[in-house]
């Protein structure tokens, strides 16, 4: 199709402000997809992301529409991950197109989020179309939030669109403006093909299947293509749009988007943001953009039962297939015994893992307090990336220590700007700025990124009661004084419970843990200390009493089997224990680290 | 060791299950309100023993429990005894349970005519608010008219039963327990911890157990009160004078075969465990025909009696024998359970030592894997 008669754009909202709604209703009105067939939500395929009221992997979807002016255009609607921890994959699939619509829920207003990946789209040129949904709600206030939205983007409130998904209002309007405000594409047909990867999944039976943008050339089914960046090369088995299922039609050209199946067998040879060319008649630049998706969270799976260890390995390959972002490697903990440490994009990345594993896999895992990736120059000169609390080498060898760090950006009512800044400073944060947008603050601090992955999201949840909303972008890394907090247990170090803090917060830390651990570890036969101790230096010790009585009180001929069977309970129980040297630690004690709460003073 | 006494069963168990009301701690087969059946019951134990009889010995010990034994009457335990009677080895132990209120002269008197060696008051308290929370039916003094009944009767053996950890129990209510039973003089004390077993009311009701501190400062109470005043702490809930220990129970904690006669009653015969199903009547209805009783099998192999007998055996004050036994699922943990003060280990014995019997529980998990 002429290029003139294509527009390619995509929807930023936050969670929630209705973004698979209004593609639900889009496809609906265009007729790609019968009032029959209607699914609520057909673009988020997954349960688990239907849960959490979030889209993880992005699509394109082509649909026909016949405009106001009569004539008939190609929309493709290019879908985006809405959280935090996808960024890079909201900015090439923005790449991918010449305008969005920036939906926001009228009576919420702009979130943090939206506001991040609208800066992305104002960064790459996009035409943005604000649109105000959930007009028919009692506490919708569009007046004071079209003119927010105007002055964020420096349009008209008059330009805001009204709409309401659910009830399909205005969203022929939406469409209208995509056709009359969104640019068509603009590249060149006849030069060699480049064709953005915009997203990647990986099909059991077809292989790796790439999303693409084509921005130069064209590319038929059958043809030879090389990625510019992996330099994997394969043949275009099947060339075709999704509208909204997989339609083959043996070519895309320049300014159009669809899929294409590659028979690559892992996502790691085509990564989101690659450039495809032809191998024949390569171009001679890749497109700008791509880097690759470091992980920036790490943490340690392990199994609960050891006799699960190949399960999970198995269970972690699988979910890799589908998720390139996600490293892992062995790890060997004296305490936990075989297991993985494993690499996410952030904490929600890592919370869906997580719970995919225990989930569709059915496995009892036990996770390692998170932490991020370290710096480390010794005092011998090398440079270590340490991902590990235990791989962090002895405090006489270590010359110095850096640490990521990242800029916050919160949406803060202005009744809890003081609670949010306080707690910014009890994490380590440095102001940067604070500037009023609607009848909020936006508060921008730097902060190590250790003091986010921690239980930053849920405090800042609950200091605001649930108003603030949080993006964040690495910064890059600073010196701090860290040090290394350990955990002894009757005496012996633990190395699963061991993390790096800050020098400042070590003391209050350690005494916070050694607390909580003394709650969650249950009597045992013995006495078990508990101690907290930075470098050899016991800083916080607490005491597990032992055990005075464990007896079955009677038990006579009529008892014997019940008794039996009682034991027998309560050996299944203790399976759910880990046996870190003679003390039985429930999984429960793994995750006392995480609960930051009175280890900050308060 | 899979087959039975080839000299046949020594141990007899017989359920009487009626009672005046249910106990709020109670979890047993027990029948309420059903007096009427005692004579077709009667029959029914009378023809389930003839059917089995023929895996007895001569029998050591009888234990007659329920229930509430003595509601059966004198005259009926008098035929039931009968009996029994030319079953019995010389020197056997025949007890008969009972609670204090239902004990008289006559009563005990015709017990001791029928041979009965050994009588078991279940007293459970001396203190009214706490008999109240038991919902037990005795009246103040019930208990010391019993003794003395037994006493009159020239019946040679009395223990009595009581309980701790019972919900509003101080130490002072322990401590008066303890001068009361030792007053009463008896030769043998069970002293149980309060079990909320699902199923009993006092699981559902408003009462809660008392902490893990109380109950073992209760526990150790009870212990050291008894020993001091000369009872020996045999087995973990069980305290005698010496040689006052309880036979048939001891033939439980050595993991001999016993059978157990009447409803709900559980029997050990080689490497099976059976036991008669709940409900009265189905029990009656089945026995005068010379049916098989409704019941449940399940079969105790190797590993399971090797695992019972270390679970049973180290409730006693005697090293356990482990050649007999069985070996440990964990050896390597005897080591560690010995290092601690848990264990003693002795010419192929093991022993628990007093802190270990009160772990006994938790001794038994790192010994043993209850698979």
């Amino acid at each position: 199709m002429d290029q003139s008669h294509i527009r390619n754009f995509s929807i930023i909202a936050h969670i929630d402000h209705g973004k698979s709604t209004l593609a639900d209703r889009i496809l609906q009105l265009t007729g790609a997809i019968s009032d029959r067939d209607m699914r609520e939500q057909v673009l988020d395929s997954m349960d688990l992301e239907r849960e959490r009221g979030i889209t993880i992997k992005a699509q394109a979807v082509r649909v026909m529409y016949t405009a106001d002016d009569g004539e008939t255009y190609q929309l493709n609607l290019i879908d985006t991950p809405g959280h935090v921890d996808f960024s890079y994959e909201v900015s090439r699939s923005l790449a991918a197109c010449e305008g969005a619509l920036l939906v926001v829920d009228a009576s919420q207003g702009i979130e943090a989020q939206t506001l991040a990946n609208a800066y992305l789209a104002i960064e790459g040129d996009l035409e943005l179309v604000p649109v105000l949904n959930k007009i028919d709600l009692p506490a919708a206030d569009p007046e004071l939030h079209a003119r927010a939205l105007a002055d964020l983007i420096g349009d008209d409130p008059e330009h805001v669109l009204r709409i309401s998904a659910k009830t399909g209002q205005g969203v022929r309007d939406v469409l209208e403006a995509v056709v009359t405000r969104v640019p068509p594409p603009a590249g060149d047909p006849d030069a060699p093909l480049r064709a953005l990867v915009f997203d990647s999944v990986y099909d059991q039976y077809r292989g790796v299947v790439a999303f693409v943008r084509v921005m130069d050339g064209e590319l038929k089914s059958g043809q030879q293509v090389r990625a510019m960046a992996t330099g994997s090369d394969f043949t275009a088995e099947e060339v075709g749009v999704m509208s909204p299922v997989m339609t083959p039609i043996g070519h895309l050209s320049a300014g159009e988007s669809g899929y294409i199946v590659t028979g690559l067998k892992s996502l790691v040879e085509l990564r989101v943001g690659d450039t495809l060319t032809l191998t024949a008649s390569a171009a001679a630049e890749a497109l700008p953009g791509y880097r690759e998706a470091k992980p920036m969270v790490f943490c340690g799976l392990f199994p609960v039962d050891a006799d699960d260890y190949p399960d999970l390995r198995d269970a972690l390959e699988k979910l890799s297939l589908n998720d390139a972002s996600l490293v892992w490697e062995p790890e060997t903990s004296q305490a936990l015994g075989f297991g993985f440490r494993c690499g996410f994009l952030g904490l929600l990345h890592m919370d869906i893992i997580r719970e995919r594993l225990e989930r569709e896999y059915d496995l009892d895992l036990i996770t390692t307090t998170p932490n991020v990736e370290y710096e480390v120059t010794t005092t011998s000169g090398e440079m270590l990336e340490v991902r590990s609390p235990v791989d962090l080498p002895s405090p006489n060898h270590i010359e110095q220590i850096e640490e990521p760090y990242v800029r916050c950006t919160m949406l803060v009512p202005q009744d809890f700007v003081g609670a949010v800044m306080g707690l910014c400073q009890e994490r380590r944060g440095n102001f940067v700025t604070m500037t009023p947008i609607e009848n909020r603050q936006q508060v921008v601090y730097d902060m190590p990124l250790a003091e986010i992955v921690l239980d930053f999201y849920d405090q800042l949840k609950s200091r605001t009661r649930g108003y603030a909303s949080l993006d964040y972008d690495p910064i890059g890394y600073r010196q701090s004084p860290l040090v290394k907090l350990d955990i002894l247990l009757a005496g012996e170090p633990v190395d699963a419970l061991s993390m790096i803090v800050h020098r400042d917060s070590a003391y209050a830390r350690g005494k916070g843990l050694v607390e909580r651990l003394k709650e969650t570890i249950p009597r045992q036969m013995f006495e078990v200390p508990v101690q907290a101790a930075i470098g050899g230096k016991i800083i916080a010790r607490e005491t597990v009493k032992a055990k005075r009585k464990d007896v079955l009180a009677k038990c006579y001929g009529g008892d014997i089997s019940r008794k039996r069977k009682l034991l027998e309970k309560q050996k299944e129980g203790k399976k759910r224990m880990k046996h870190v040297g003679s003390v039985e630690v429930p999984q429960e004690a793994f995750l006392a680290v995480l609960q930051l709460d009175g280890a900050s003073g308060q | 060791m899979t087959g039975g006494d080839p000299a046949g069963v020594a141990h007899l168990y017989v359920h009487l299950p009626f009672c005046a009301s249910r106990c709020g701690y109670c979890a047993f087969v027990v029948e309420v309100g059903r007096e009427d059946a005692r004579d077709a019951y009667l029959d029914a134990v009378l023809a389930e023993l003839e059917r089995e009889r023929a895996v007895l010995g001569a029998l050591d010990t009888v234990y007659l429990g329920g229930g509430t034994p003595t509601l059966m009457g004198a005259e009926r335990l008098s035929r039931l005894l009968g009996a029994i009677a030319p079953m019995l080895a010389p020197g056997a132990e025949v007890t008969v349970e009972a609670n204090p209120e239902t004990m008289d002269d006559a009563l005990a008197a015709s017990l001791a005519a029928a041979g009965v060696t050994r009588v078991s008051l279940g007293a459970q308290s001396s203190r009214p608010h706490l008999l109240g929370i038991l919902d037990r039916r005795a009246q103040p003094g019930d208990a010391e008219r019993a003794v003395r009944a037994v006493r009159t009767a020239g019946i040679p053996r009395l223990s009595m039963d009581l309980m701790l950890a019972v919900p509003g129990q101080s130490a002072g209510d322990l401590a008066a327990d303890l001068e009361w039973v030792v007053a009463q003089d008896p030769d043998h004390v069970s002293w149980y911890e309060l079990e909320f077993k699902e199923g009993s009311a006092i699981a559902r009701g408003p009462h809660s157990p008392p902490d893990d501190e109380l109950a073992a400062d209760l526990y150790e109470q009870a212990v050291e009160g008894l020993e001091d005043a000369g009872y020996r702490w045999y087995e973990l809930a069980n305290f005698a004078r010496p040689g006052a220990e309880c036979r048939h129970s001891l033939a439980y904690w050595r993991a001999r075969d016993y059978l157990g006669i009447g409803v709900g009653a559980v029997s050990t015969l080689g490497g099976e465990r059976r036991r008669n199903a709940p409900g009265l009547d189905r029990y009656i209805a089945a026995l005068p025909g010379g049916e098989e009783p409704p019941r449940t099998r399940e079969a105790v192999d190797a590993d399971t009696r090797r695992r019972e007998r270390w679970m049973l055996g180290t409730r006693l004050d005697e090293p356990l024998d482990v050649a007999w036994a069985g070996d440990p699922d964990n050896p390597e943990a005897l080591v560690v359970l010995e290092d601690r003060g848990l264990i003693e280990r002795r010419d192929g014995t093991v022993l628990l030592t007093r802190r270990g019997r009160l772990l006994q529980n938790a001794v038994m998990q790192q010994i043993m894997d209850f698979a």
